[in-house]
């Protein structure tokens, strides 16, 4: 088995940029999810890997190998598509077999051990049009995995199926993906998606790589502000704010509201920044104080099993927080007070909206 | 007071060569002013029906439609005094977002200040005010999404209809943009209608949640009580991410109550005590039942249901483990994390107390306790 | 919204039938013509019954034609032959050519790919007439004036265009992922085009191939230049049926009958392809 290596690959068409010096590498037997907003060049990187069109400038390597120039059927690479991309005049069998090149005997085999897998072993005999989504999905997969490819690309592989299914195939996909020791670059829009399947995620905004890293570190520790948008739901909460350092402590000022950072930011930032503050880690409360920030409810609007509140601040700005559902609420209009721990706390530069420090919430794994 | 009410409606679609389709079957709703209401289920459960019928695009037919008490089911759509928002946007293209937004006040006798300021207005609410002189082509899906909303709420209307309302919208305004919907309908008592798939959506949104399958009416209630007192099974397992586990049970008799047998020797004991009378009455004319339990009420690391885990993901503000009990699939969702690898043996607990029960039919036996 | 009201029904049938009518009377009246001999068909008032005659399908068929200025020697056996000829091998020629140019068209860009694809089609917009003289100028210097080869080559110019622009938009349909997972598969471009992109346009393909092949099969004025009598088709042949004596219209609705029954036999055999073409796309997305 052989990793992937990604150098400084480029790619223009016209004016637009969606691959801008991309460089990654994913080991064997690794999955890396490929994050970001729509636009911002997630498939043309996969596209470029499998061999539908060239990088204009940089190398991509399997194994060492360069596979730039080569034709897409050299590259061993497998590929399920967004759109399941499944030839609509074979049956199930015939498309996940299309890809092997074995005695008949040996491809009923294997075809049956994948579909076994895939729980798809029922609808072999089907023509895609026959087949639900799910089971659509399941084939395309099955079609990707049963040749044990060196590099497997997936191009948001959960995006046409329904919500149920989804979850499930985000518990299960990980071992399936793993279990032929490929390198996995697993191309989605939902960050638990990825935070959930993958063991490093390349978050990919306007065809750069803003920021690579395992799940915890970006989540905990985002290399910037647009990063920390991505992932989170409810987004994050931003407030702009100039950082005070007195008695070798650092203090921020929301909404009149001074809170205690404590001296552990390493580098004491000058100047103004956003302080990020994820929506639950917000503490709500009745009882005013100097540290806590005046705030009205504008509306509860319940998410599973947390009630998300919108808080408008004192000085106008929009927050969001999340509290477990039995946490006492209040209900729209009410006055409360928001207070948030300081570890949880993130700074970034306003200029820049570059990383500056905080935010202790990462776990050892 | 009663501001939409539906009474009986069915919908029956025809066409040739096919038998006849029952989209809608027999639907009784009633919705009071002020309240904002989500139409929920998976496509063709008859939602978007209804809402075309409450419109005036669909024919009922049979059944009666009264809005602010008046028959409105066969009056033209435009007479209905309805605002709608449609799921594919339909802006018009020549038009600019602005004059999108402002076509809809146009047969109204506003003045043209007072207009232009309420376009403003919902603009900002929703964030557009920076794209008003684009032309719909120009904007993405998510903006244009965002313009079909505020060109139905900046019309007064009886009712607003918005099908699908915030699917397409950027992930990252998403939970502003209910916030605020949500407040600006309640400061002006409007009342609402939405059809959504998302589940997330609807109880964000909604006072109350119509739950449809199969063109029938599942249940009509807050979130909070379909979560706690789901009418069905189908309730039950359609509402709540990740869905109920279930297990089916053995129903075995003991003394001073039920006990519950899951196979591979694991039971659950339920005293008579926590138990209605008719809830017990029921047990002890059946040996089988399924049983229902959320994953957040699963604990891991203690209790004595021993599973294997099959993936234990960690999402950022809560961990999601899945785990493998004799065959089925267990998933349990903790605040915090969790120390457990893929192939380990690790314990669950379920406690009876938090058992939903259904018969093998899918009727409701036994709600959990509400903690 | 529906309309299933009694009213709206009983328009439907009539407007309906009114349109079948309108489109079918000329079959029906060229049918019942061929039945009848010259006088029958000449009188006034004209009648719907008559006595049946099969003479005009026996002159057809033997190739003697008994006038009242004589006997005369036709050749329409030989000329449906010629049809069916010209057009099959026109069809197969502009399939071959055209189905490799339409997949080029539809899944690659390149320079002047717009210009050569509406200069192609372009060819159907000039009148025949205006390309004839100095089309038969070349033929005679190359030789190919009065050569099967040469009636093909033109007949090029019908079919070619039809072909390219009709496959062209059902090979822009097929989601060209689908042709790439057969590549990544394993398998040459030329596999994923011939055992994809082929068969999935397969339905196109054969419509195209139709309606070219009856557009070729109705075409007169190139034939009526280009041939001499032996390699006529059959819309030039019909000319042999203006005579001396008068116009001898029942041999020319026999003549009718027999040249359309091909055609019509083909288009009822092709229309399960041409469904099949439509609903495919209907459940694709």
């Amino acid at each position: 088995m052989a990793r992937l290596d990604i150098n400084s690959v480029s790619k223009a068409f016209g004016a637009t940029r969606p691959a801008d010096g991309l460089s990654l590498t994913v080991e064997s037997g690794e999955i890396v999810a490929v994050f970001g907003p729509s636009g911002s060049g997630k498939t043309v990187l996969l596209r470029m890997i499998a061999g539908m069109f060239e990088p204009d400038d940089g190398d991509i390597q399997v194994g060492g190998r360069s596979i730039v120039g080569a034709a897409p059927e050299r590259r061993g690479i497998g590929m399920a598509f967004q759109n399941f991309a499944l030839f609509p005049h074979m049956t199930a069998r015939d498309n996940i077999a299309s890809g092997l090149r074995a005695k008949a005997g040996e491809v009923t085999a294997r075809v049956a051990a994948i579909s076994k897998l895939l729980k798809i072993e029922h609808v072999l005999g089907h023509t895609p049009r026959e087949l639900s989504n799910g089971q659509k999905q399941r084939t395309a997969l099955a079609r990707a995995l049963i040749g044990n490819p060196d590099v497997l690309l997936l191009d948001d592989p959960l995006r046409n199926v329904d919500a149920k299914l989804r979850y499930e195939m985000r518990l299960e996909l990980p071992s399936l993906l793993r279990r032929g020791s490929a390198a996995v670059l697993y191309v989605t829009q939902d960050y638990r998606e990825a935070m959930a399947i993958a063991d490093r995620i390349a978050v990919l905004i306007d065809g750069r790589f803003a920021q690579i890293g395992t799940p915890d570190d970006i989540y905990a520790q985002p290399a910037s502000v647009a990063v920390a948008r991505l992932f989170g739901d409810p987004t994050i909460n931003l407030a702009e704010v100039t950082p005070v350092a007195e008695h070798g402590a650092l203090s921020v000022v929301v909404a009149g509201a001074r809170t205690w950072l404590g001296s552990g930011v390493g580098v004491a930032p000058d100047g103004p920044c956003w302080l990020g503050v994820r929506p639950d880690d917000l503490v709500i409360s009745s009882t005013p104080g100097d540290d806590a920030i005046p705030a009205r409810i504008l509306a509860v609007t319940p998410m599973y099993e947390k009630a998300v509140l919108l808080l408008r601040l004192a000085d106008g700005t929009e927050w969001l927080a999340a509290l477990p559902h039995d946490a006492p609420l209040g209900a729209a209009d009410d006055a409360v007070f928001v207070r948030f721990a300081p570890d949880a706390a993130m700074l970034f530069d306003r200029a820049t909206g570059l990383w500056i420090g905080l935010s202790h919430r990462r776990q050892a794994a | 007071m009663d501001m939409l009410e539906l009474r009986g409606i069915d919908k029956v679609y025809h066409s040739r060569g096919k038998p006849p389709v029952q989209a809608v079957c027999a639907l009784d709703m009633v919705v009071e002013k002020g309240e904002i209401v989500a139409l929920l289920g998976s496509s063709g459960c008859g939602k978007t029906s209804t809402l075309r019928m409450i419109a005036g695009f669909e024919d009922v037919s049979a059944g009666s439609i009264a809005l602010h008490g008046r028959q409105i089911h066969e009056l033209p759509p435009a007479r209905r005094k309805v605002a709608m928002a449609f799921e594919g946007y339909s802006l018009y293209p020549p038009l600019t977002v602005r004059e999108n937004i402002a076509f809809a006040l146009k047969s109204t006798q506003l003045s043209r200040a007072d207009a232009s300021r309420r376009v403003d207005e919902i603009a900002r609410l929703i964030e557009i005010d920076d794209i008003l002189d684009s032309y719909p082509r120009a904007i993405s899906g998510g903006q244009q999404q965002r313009v079909s909303l505020a060109r139905a709420l900046v019309r007064d209307a009886d009712l607003y209809l918005l099908d699908e309302p915030m699917g397409q919208l950027e992930p990252q305004l998403r939970a502003v943009l209910r916030g605020r919907i949500k407040s600006l309908l309640a400061e002006r008592g409007m009342t609402a209608i939405f059809v959504t798939h998302d589940q997330t959506e609807a109880s964000a949104l909604a006072d109350r949640i119509a739950v449809m399958e199969g063109g029938l009416l599942q249940q009509f209630a807050s979130e909070k009580e379909l979560k706690n007192r789901p009418a069905n099974l189908f309730v039950a397992s359609f509402i709540g991410e990740p869905p109920m586990n279930l297990l089916d049970a053995d129903v075995i008799r003991s003394d001073g109550g039920f006990r519950l047998s899951i196979g591979s020797g694991m039971t659950f004991d339920i005293g008579a005590s926590a138990l209605s009378r008719e809830a017990a009455r029921t047990l002890g004319e059946t040996t089988k039942v399924r049983i229902g339990i959320r994953p957040q009420k699963v604990a891991v690391g203690t209790g004595n249901v021993p599973v294997k885990v099959v993936s234990n993901q960690w999402l950022g503000d809560q961990s999601h483990v899945a785990g493998d009990c004799g065959g089925r699939m267990l998933i349990a969702v903790t605040q915090g994390r969790v120390a457990a690898r893929p192939g380990e043996m690790v314990p669950f607990a379920l406690e009876p107390r938090h058992f939903h029960l259904f018969g093998v039919d899918g009727t409701c036996i036994r709600h959990a306790e509400v903690s | 919204m529906e309309h299933s009201s009694l009213a709206g029904l009983i328009f439907r049938g009539v407007a309906l039938t009114l349109i079948v009518l309108f489109f079918m009377f000329p079959i029906v009246w060229i049918f019942m013509m061929s039945f009848q001999n010259n006088d029958q068909i000449l009188r006034i008032p004209p009648r719907i019954l008559f006595e049946p005659t099969l003479s005009n399908y026996k002159a057809l068929i033997s190739g003697q034609l008994h006038t009242a200025a004589g006997n005369l020697q036709i050749t329409f056996m030989r000329n449906l032959f010629n049809s069916v000829v010209l057009s099959s091998a026109a069809v197969a020629l502009a399939l071959l050519l055209g189905v490799p140019a339409a997949y080029a068209f539809a899944r690659f860009k390149f320079r002047l790919g717009e210009t050569i694809a509406f200069t192609l089609l372009s060819f159907r917009f000039a009148p025949p007439l205006l390309v004839l003289l100095p089309l038969s100028l070349y033929y005679q210097e190359l030789g190919l004036n009065d050569t099967y080869f040469g009636i093909v080559w033109v007949y090029q110019l019908i079919a070619l265009p039809l072909i390219l622009w009709i496959v062209r938009g059902y090979f822009e349909d097929i989601s060209p992922d689908i042709e790439h997972a057969y590549r990544l598969a394993g398998h040459s471009w030329w596999e994923a085009f011939t055992r994809i992109a082929v068969p999935l346009a397969g339905p196109g393909i054969a419509a195209a191939g139709l309606l070219s092949f009856i557009f070729c099969w109705n075409n007169f004025v190139f034939a009526l230049i280009l041939a001499s009598a032996d390699k006529q088709p059959v819309t030039v042949g019909a000319l042999a049926f203006v005579t001396a004596s008068g116009i001898q219209y029942g041999q020319i609705a026999a003549a009718i009958v027999l040249s359309v029954t091909p055609t019509l036999l083909l288009a009822l055999y092709a229309q399960r392809y041409l469904v099949e073409g439509l609903s495919l796309g209907a459940v694709k997305g």
